[in-house]
């Protein structure tokens, strides 16, 4: 059981995230919260869970995480919450997720009718982690007498925002992605780079990241994704996991890594040209760096993703290279789990992000612009996580914005 | 002792908790302190019954036999008098009972994990009890 001191930079009062749920729950008429989604179970416990979770919210009190037997132990040493609240299920008598979680929303809290919140929804995020079909109806036949409702709005509005520790720890993250790409870097100069494949480079960054403390490359795309030559300028290709390719004198490199601190997410791309580039391409360099600093000046409180998205169009097709733009500009982040949808599920396309959803102080999201050029192989990314501000962005990655040259 | 008692009945208790007492340490109970309630349904007399154990640092405190609610413990197993029966004529492994559903935890799983290899060693003594079920 982890019992961080409030002076800590990273401290987040979670017995009031609780609090603030349960009198969304009251005014909502739920007496039971039972989340189901991987950022709701980062966001209440505070440990990462890797199998499939739950956390029942009861009217009162502090939440149950139930997860897979074999890790409840460490999920309890790295959460705030004690052992009695972290129950293990497994394939046992009684102990399996349905029969456990219904009989001790039954027993234990006393409720066998009312409301039961649920997560229920879909998204393009593979461990999103809504209630599966199967689920729903063995909880609905295990609690026969509740009303199963979805009320994961509730979790998407009181999340929006992020406090002061959730964004010390992303800046942490972002200073350790940052450690990663200087290390990269000075791996891949003074012809570092010959013999090198996407896959070592991966490496070589995890391990940077790792001494410096990330506890993992967390993304699902492959953790630390890497697209060199044909592979930078895949159409609309915003997503490379490292592949066995060598790199090769005369291409572009992309450098799209991941570092997790204390459920806080890094996420930096950084982009090179092996060897000197022709003149071509630098144009296509100047382009981009152009448009990412634009964007990275336009981020701030009162703007919405399709009101940017329109004016860094507008700004590409001026310049002539709006057909290798990929015309979206960011993806919603959150505590592990929490990835692509920004703000509430209130746009035109269920569980998307809303375009005219408009950017407060204290949202987090990540810029992201994938440039793509298939026919001339070659393409850019540009990921940072970054904090809305009154009248500005925070990028919280440092490393500086330039396409460069490694020889 | 040589003569059979019946399973569960007062002389099946006090044999119980006596060779308990006497075979099982509180070092081979790593000194813990728990409760579990065996909870039997479908008695052959057709009253549900229960099998309790309180252990208080490694000493078994409380062995009770009774019917009706059984005391508030840590851990509760429900199952039929059949499958309890053959748990403990050494024919079924706990284990095996409980992983195919035909006995049913109550209680901290992870907790329980730490317990497994204590209820085996509990079930040998009782296997030893001369008994008619």
């Amino acid at each position: 059981m982890s019992t961080p001191s409030q002076n800590d930079p990273y401290f987040i009062d979670f017995k009031n995230r609780v609090t603030q749920i349960q009198d969304a729950m009251a005014s909502e008429n739920i007496d039971v919260y039972l989340g189901s989604r991987l950022r709701t179970i980062s966001w209440i416990s505070d440990a990462f869970c890797p199998w499939r979770s739950y956390v029942v919210i009861p009217a009162a009190g502090d939440p149950t995480v139930f997860t897979f037997v074999i890790d409840a132990a460490r999920v309890t040493d790295d959460s705030w919450l004690d052992e009695d609240h972290v129950l293990g299920y497994a394939p046992m008598g009684g102990m399996d997720q349905i029969t456990l979680i219904s009989e001790f929303i039954k027993d234990d809290l006393g409720v066998t009718k009312g409301r039961i919140g649920i997560e229920n929804g879909m998204s393009n995020y593979l461990p999103e982690g809504n209630l599966t079909h199967y689920e729903y109806e063995a909880f609905k036949a295990a609690l026969s007498e509740a009303e199963l409702v979805n009320a994961h709005q509730i979790i998407d509005r009181l999340s929006l925002i992020k406090d002061e520790g959730t964004i010390n720890r992303f800046r942490e993250a972002s200073r350790i992605v940052d450690v990663g790409h200087k290390a990269l870097k000075e791996a891949l100069l003074d012809g570092g780079w010959k013999g090198m494949s996407e896959t070592e480079i991966a490496g070589i960054a995890a391990l940077a990241m790792r001494r410096s403390g990330s506890e993992w490359e967390w993304s699902f795309t492959g953790g630390n994704e890497i697209a060199s030559g044909y592979r930078t300028g895949l159409a609309g290709g915003a997503c490379t996991p490292a592949s066995r390719r060598l790199l090769k004198e005369g291409e572009p490199l992309m450098v799209d890594i991941h570092a997790m601190f204390k459920l806080g997410l890094g996420d930096h791309s950084h982009n090179y040209f092996i060897g000197k580039a022709t003149e071509r391409q630098r144009w296509h360099a100047e382009n981009f760096v152009d448009i990412v600093s634009l964007t990275l000046k336009s981020y701030k409180s009162g703007v919405s993703p399709s009101s940017l998205a329109e004016q860094m169009m507008d700004f590409a097709e001026e310049r002539g290279f709006a057909d290798y733009m990929v015309p979206g500009f960011e993806h919603g982040i959150g505590m592990m789990g929490d990835e692509w949808r920004i703000g509430m599920n209130d746009g035109p396309f269920a569980y998307w992000t809303n375009p005219d959803h408009t950017y407060h102080s204290g949202e987090l999201l990540i810029c992201a612009m994938q440039y793509a050029c298939p026919a001339e192989d070659i393409g850019f990314r540009y990921e940072n996580p970054i904090l809305i501000k009154e009248n500005k962005c925070e990028p919280l990655s440092k490393f500086p914005l330039k396409i460069e040259e490694i020889y | 002792m040589t003569e059979k008692v019946g399973y569960l009945s007062p002389q099946w208790r006090d044999e119980a908790e006596k060779r308990l007492k006497a075979e099982i340490t509180p070092e081979k109970m790593n000194y813990l302190t728990t409760s579990v309630s065996y909870n039997y349904t479908n008695c052959p007399d057709g009253v549900d019954k229960y099998l309790y154990f309180k252990c208080v640092n490694g000493q078994f405190a409380e062995v009770g036999v009774d019917s009706g609610e059984p005391p508030k413990t840590e851990f509760r197993i429900t199952g039929s008098y059949d499958i309890f029966s053959q748990v403990t004529q050494g024919k079924i492994k706990a284990q095996k009972a409980l992983m195919t559903g035909k006995l049913k935890l109550k209680g901290n799983m992870v907790k329980a994990l730490k317990l497994a290899s204590l209820a085996d060693r509990i079930n040998k003594v009782l296997v030893t009890i001369p008994t008619n079920y």
